[in-house]
């Protein structure tokens, strides 16, 4: 006995996430896939962003205490800080 | 830019959840910019058995800036001016990280009640005495303790502040005379208008 059936309609449904190893931004402590304080919008409204020491913030907070500063180091382990490149097309393996 | 009022707002309560931690904290008035600290002397050093107010003022900036932070209760320390609680912490200053908090500066000032720097003093008084004679530190910061550092000390300060405050004192005078006054009101009051 077979059953025949027709899909006549669907919702694709996605769901994404930072892939960010800690789930919170260590300036803001809100959660990565939520937006820093003065953010409106998750997502690429309120992207992350990772030095090369590894150490991931969101893009406004790590950005204003760089501004802030005189020496750019990383707020968690005070190494120079230098964004890390995003790598193009291919799986972001920090975590 | 206002305060970060989300970021203060979890910061109290992780201290709040973490019991084992030994220090608290403790809104004063209703906005969050204000708050104080409390943390235990710890074993094995002459500020053990006491307890020890910080007086916390968050800066519109915070975390980007250091929160200021100045004992309440009176410490005989290198590093804590024994006139005015003034701290000399390199977090709380240029080695200050947005990743750092209230918590951990907290527990910075713990750590700096066990291991006193004389060579960065604050007292200079104080520094001497350390470097001079030990024991003599030692006996006197322990005696300091026993006076200055109870538990009871700061029951109804934000009241006693504000008492004074309306008289036409600036909070930070009005702090200032209280910790002079060890907290008696008017001997603290006395003080303001004998100055």
């Amino acid at each position: 006995m077979t059953f025949e059936v027709k899909i006549k309609k669907w919702h694709a449904v996605a769901s994404w996430t930072w892939n960010a190893g800690d789930d919170v931004c260590g300036i803001c402590r809100m959660p990565f896939d939520g937006c820093p304080p003065d953010g409106k919008f998750p997502g690429d409204d309120s992207p992350v962003v990772w030095g090369i020491c590894t150490h991931a913030f969101h893009l406004q907070c790590i950005n204003r205490w760089l501004q802030s500063q005189t020496e750019q180091k990383c707020p968690f382990c005070r190494r120079q800080w230098e964004f890390k490149q995003a790598v193009v097309g291919g799986e972001d393996s920090d975590s | 830019m206002p305060l970060d009022l989300g970021r203060v707002q979890k910061e109290i309560r992780d201290i709040e959840r973490d019991k084992a931690s030994g220090v608290t904290i403790e809104i004063q008035g209703n906005s969050l910019q204000k708050l104080i600290g409390r943390l235990n002397g710890p074993r094995d050093t002459p500020f053990d058995g006491g307890v020890f107010y910080v007086d916390i003022q968050l800066d519109d900036q915070y975390p980007f800036v250091p929160p200021k932070m100045r004992f309440i209760t009176k410490v005989w320390h290198p590093n804590i001016s024994s006139a005015n609680g003034a701290i000399c912490l390199d977090i709380l200053k240029d080695q200050w990280s947005p990743a750092l908090t209230l918590k951990t500066a907290l527990l910075s000032l713990q750590a700096l009640l066990s291991s006193p720097q004389p060579d960065d003093p604050q007292d200079a008084v104080v520094a001497r005495q350390y470097l001079s004679s030990l024991a003599e530190y030692q006996s006197t910061a322990k005696q300091w303790t026993q006076t200055y550092a109870h538990a009871q000390q700061v029951v109804g300060l934000e009241a006693k502040v504000q008492a004074i405050a309306e008289m036409g004192f600036g909070r930070e005078q009005a702090l200032e005379a209280l910790r002079r006054a060890n907290g008696d009101e008017q001997q603290a009051m006395e003080f303001l208008l004998g100055a």
